[in-house]
């Protein structure tokens, strides 16, 4: 594990969170006049960006039309200067596809897309500063510019990363203990039901420790999903006052 | 070409037989299709049956100058083709969904849990490293694909055998296998993707769906094991609300399935490393049978009859009452079915003609067809070849009129 | 580009109002819409700047590299340019949607910017023939709303102001080669030159006249534009005309007249700005996309 300790022997992380600490998350919606619905977040160092268009009509190929629900289509790139080291593309790349489809998984579950038969929803996230987590930061960043469009969910998708270094989990991990080697679980929750609309996990931990790496995840989903819901409100008296209601 | 849409009756049957917690082709729900693994004559080769899925997968290895991040590991890579033999809706040269997330998920199942020592096929530090390039060829597509892939990619690499080589100086030498003998890749430990699909909002589970069943599901969710009961890789897809406890039961079946599975490739690994031995012929021809064509080789569905007798009298009945309630049946002419409003349906009393004979022989029909089934496989273990030629005739009487 | 279609009508009222120095959102021909400008946003970048003008949000991060200089010149670094048109400004940019237009801007960018003459690419060096400077500069479209050339210059004017480049100490090995280590101290840094770097101003023909930083409704109206990059001296150093249509010789020397006069009026207080944020230093609150 290159020499790094991730957890100190006093309980403390790498950037002084205790192991159940999240980073601090900021978020603003309605970022941009243009699109149905856009929101910025920052969860810790990672940035990233999410607007929403839609629905509307299909566009393209009608193909992909559905009778019965609203076609969700994402598409998730990262600048090229997000990362440490400049990344050549912005999207298409495997490992991008692959997160474009997620992010459309998760919202498929969450959206209620039967309540718009054959149109479309557009997601776009664009990640502008990597530092660990970005699914699960877009994620959360696409579930508030979905609300911002004025598109109903089932409920919020909070989605974090989490880790497990010497039997600890650590919620919402960073992009040193990220790429430090061990496993990491990423889980998209809705927070209400406790249903689990994504579940990922890399590397290798035994089948005993699954319980309380799950038990971890959610409990951080659950306190993202308050500061979500403290951004929703108060953008929602922002806006009533402007409009003067 | 696009797949052929599935009717909704069919969505229907499928997912009420799954309601009552049968499968169409008998299996228990967490129960695995047939699994059969084959090694071809090369190092390396495998092909995967299971059920009618079946994949090849080929590794191969090359010597490159290593990434620079790691100068003295060796480098994974994984490589899935979805051919159009394997089904008409796949496309070649296209990249599609389906594509991207089997190869990645094969990617975090067999190079993140580190399960090949990487370090090990290092050659010299910075310069010279192996490729181990694992490609898979999907040849026929009915359902569970990833767990297909994963068994061929895993034993694969457990039976590839790369060249030795040696190092004087700054020369490196590759070795042919009649030089030196060829080594073996160093596996720690064999991940396996067991994939579980869910049906009605989660309430139903299946393992190894087959292609009809992945047709009408919700939603996947992949486990990846070892059979030290690590977990090596989760990954959910399609958009399917999963709970806790069905995430964790899920991991327990997996680590059940995932030990039987890696028994079955050890011992085939086994049986093909003592054919080797033995100088038996061995390799992929071996393992077809002679003689045969495979094509008309037909897979005997277990049927479950115990509840048999009641149903056919719940037919019978049903078609008594319809019997009734036809007003004036019009009898055609023979050979002829007349369907209309008011009009009895000539197929359907024909077919109460059958029934009622079942009726008469109700007590003891079960065992009449088990006798038949018996005596069918009798005669196919005495004189396969000509049954097959008999069926083949069948066809042909089948063919004609339609190309005439 | 989100597109927009106006109705004849409209076209008319848009093209009476330029007659009569009127534009829809009250501003005159010559005229900026709000600007907003941001450096240092994206902290893993050497140089960063977020500028919006009316609708229009680009994001421009710069990141140093070490690289080989180019044979032809081998006392100078070099730029190399990237236009990301993400989906996030229309989805009409979704896949390679973007990419026509993204080459289209970043050729223009090469044009401008990338010769000694605009910027101080001999500070870029390092050794010569052996090491040099390369900065990427990669733009990102947010929001379309017009007038992207100008936007992105400006962008990318303030983001180079803001690029500081680790110190460069530069010995003699032990056997004989050159060593050369980079200062980890983050304010021991060298900053670029911005003197000479031009900004793009955007002229519209729109029926007889031409007007500064169109809007969408705007180009809608216009037939053809001149773009002209202007240093802060007034000079024009490179200069291109888009769009289907044609100019007439009067109106292109009108024209080039105007752009120079907007161009010199546009870098005093572009300068005074990013300086007056320099100035504020660390006490600075980063607003970004949260303001």
């Amino acid at each position: 594990m290159a020499g790094l300790e991730l957890l100190s022997d006093q309980g403390y992380r790498l950037d002084g969170r205790k192991a159940t600490e999240l980073r601090k998350v900021q978020a603003r919606m309605g970022v941009f006049a243009q699109a149905d619905g856009s929101a910025y977040i920052e969860q810790g160092n990672t940035k990233a960006l999410a607007v929403v268009y839609g629905p509307h009509e299909m566009r393209g190929s009608r193909s992909r039309t559905l009778h019965d629900r609203a076609v969700i289509n994402c598409q998730y790139s990262m600048a090229t200067f997000s990362t440490a080291e400049r990344k050549r593309r912005p999207h298409g790349d495997r490992k991008s596809t692959e997160m474009s489809l997620h992010l459309k998984q998760t919202f498929e579950a969450a959206v209620m897309t039967q309540l718009y038969p054959r149109s479309q929803i557009d997601i776009y996230v664009k990640v502008l500063q990597a530092d660990g987590g970005n699914y699960s930061v877009c994620v959360n960043a696409a579930t508030l510019a979905v609300i911002d469009a004025g598109i109903p969910m089932r409920d919020y998708v909070c989605a974090c990363t989490v880790g497990f270094v010497d039997e600890t989990p650590l919620a919402d991990l960073c992009f040193a203990e990220e790429s430090g080697g061990g496993s990491s679980l990423a889980l998209a929750l809705l927070p209400r039901g406790g249903q689990i609309a994504l579940l990922q996990m890399d590397a290798r931990l035994h089948q005993d420790h699954l319980e309380a790496l799950m038990e971890a995840a959610m409990t951080a989903c659950k306190g993202v999903s308050k500061v979500l819901d403290e951004v929703v409100r108060q953008h929602l008296q922002e806006v009533s006052v402007l409009t003067g209601e | 070409m696009r797949d052929t849409p599935l009717s909704n009756c069919e969505r229907d049957f499928l997912l009420k037989a799954i309601e009552e917690k049968k499968r169409l082709d008998g299996r228990q729900t967490y129960d695995y299709r047939n699994i059969k693994i084959t090694f071809g004559t090369d190092y390396g080769c495998c092909f995967v049956d299971l059920g009618k899925t079946r994949v090849m997968a080929q590794v191969s290895c090359e010597l490159v100058t290593p990434k620079e991040s790691r100068p003295n590991e060796g480098i994974m890579f994984f490589n899935l083709e979805l051919s159009p033999m394997a089904s008409p809706a796949f496309e070649l040269g296209r990249s599609s969904e389906l594509l991207v997330k089997l190869n990645r998920q094969l990617e975090r199942c067999l190079r993140n849990s580190k399960c090949i020592d990487t370090e090990s096929l290092c050659v010299v530090s910075g310069e010279k490293v192996w490729q181990i390039r694992v490609d898979v060829h999907m040849l026929n597509h009915d359902g569970n694909l990833m767990d297909a892939t994963s068994i061929a990619a895993i034993a694969a690499l457990s039976h590839f055998k790369r060249p030795d080589v040696g190092i004087q100086g700054d020369e490196v030498t590759v070795y042919s296998p009649e030089e030196r003998d060829p080594i073996a890749l160093s596996i720690y430990h064999m991940p396996i993707c067991v994939s579980f699909s869910f049906f009605q909002q989660g309430t139903y589970l299946l393992v190894d769906p087959c292609e009809r069943e992945e047709r009408v599901m919700d939603g996947l969710l992949m486990i990846a094991m070892n059979k030290h009961r690590e977990i090596c890789s989760i990954q959910s897809s399609g958009g399917i609300m999963l709970l806790k406890e069905q995430v964790l039961r899920c991991s327990k079946i997996a680590s059940v399935k995932v030990s039987e599975i890696t028994d079955l490739i050890t011992k085939a690994l086994e049986n093909d490393k003592k054919a080797r031995k033995e100088g038996r012929k061995c390799g992929f021809a071996e393992s077809m049978p002679q003689e045969r064509i495979t094509a008309l080789k037909t897979y005997e569905t277990s049927v479950e009859m115990t509840d048999l007798t009641k149903q056919a009298s719940d037919i019978v009945e049903s078609a008594h009452a319809r019997a009734e309630i036809a007003l004036s049946p019009v009898l055609p002419a023979p050979g002829m079915g007349q369907v209309g409003t008011g009009l009895q349906n000539a197929w359907g009393l024909e077919d109460e003609d059958d029934e009622d004979d079942d009726d008469d022989e109700d007590g003891d029909e079960p065992e009449v067809t088990i006798v038949a089934e018996k005596r069918g496989n009798k005669e196919k273990r005495e004189r396969p070849v000509v049954i097959i030629s008999d069926s083949e005739e069948e066809e042909v009487v089948i063919l004609n009129p339609e190309s005439s | 580009m989100a597109t927009v279609q106006l109705s004849e009508a409209e076209k008319v009222y848009v093209l009476h109002g330029i007659r009569d120095d009127l534009r829809v959102d009250g501003r005159s021909c010559e005229d900026y819409r709000h600007m907003e400008i941001e450096t240092d946003v994206v902290s893993n970048t050497d140089g960063s700047a977020k500028v919006t003008l009316g609708h229009t949000a680009v994001l421009v991060g710069i990141k140093a590299e070490m690289g080989k200089p180019r044979p032809a010149q081998p006392a100078e670094g070099y730029l190399e340019f990237f236009v990301d048109c993400s989906a996030n400004a229309t989805p009409e940019f979704e896949g390679r949607g973007g990419e026509e237009l993204g080459t289209e801007l970043t050729n223009t960018l090469y044009r401008v910017f990338n010769n000694k003459r605009s910027v101080d690419l001999a500070s870029l060096c390092i050794s010569p023939g052996e090491h040099c400077w390369l900065l990427y500069v990669d733009v990102l479209l947010l929001q379309c709303d017009g007038n992207l050339y100008d936007g992105i210059s400006i962008a990318i004017k303030a983001a180079l102001f803001n690029t500081k480049l680790p110190k460069v100490l530069i010995s003699e090995g032990e056997e004989g080669g050159t060593e050369i280590e980079l200062s980890d101290d983050p304010y021991d840094s060298v900053r670029l030159s911005v003197d000479n770097v031009p900004c793009i101003v955007t002229l519209c023909k729109v029926g007889p006249r031409h007007v500064v930083d169109a809007t969408l409704q705007e180009k809608a109206c216009s037939v053809a534009s001149l773009i002209m990059a202007v240093t802060p001296a007034g000079t024009c150093t490179c200069m291109r005309k888009v769009g289907g249509g044609s100019l007439d010789p009067e109106s292109f020397f009108e024209m080039t007249e105007a752009g120079r006069r907007v161009g010199r009026a546009l870098h005093g207080p572009l300068m005074a700005l990013l300086s007056q944020e320099e100035a504020l230093g660390q006490k600075r609150q980063k607003v970004g996309f949260l303001g």
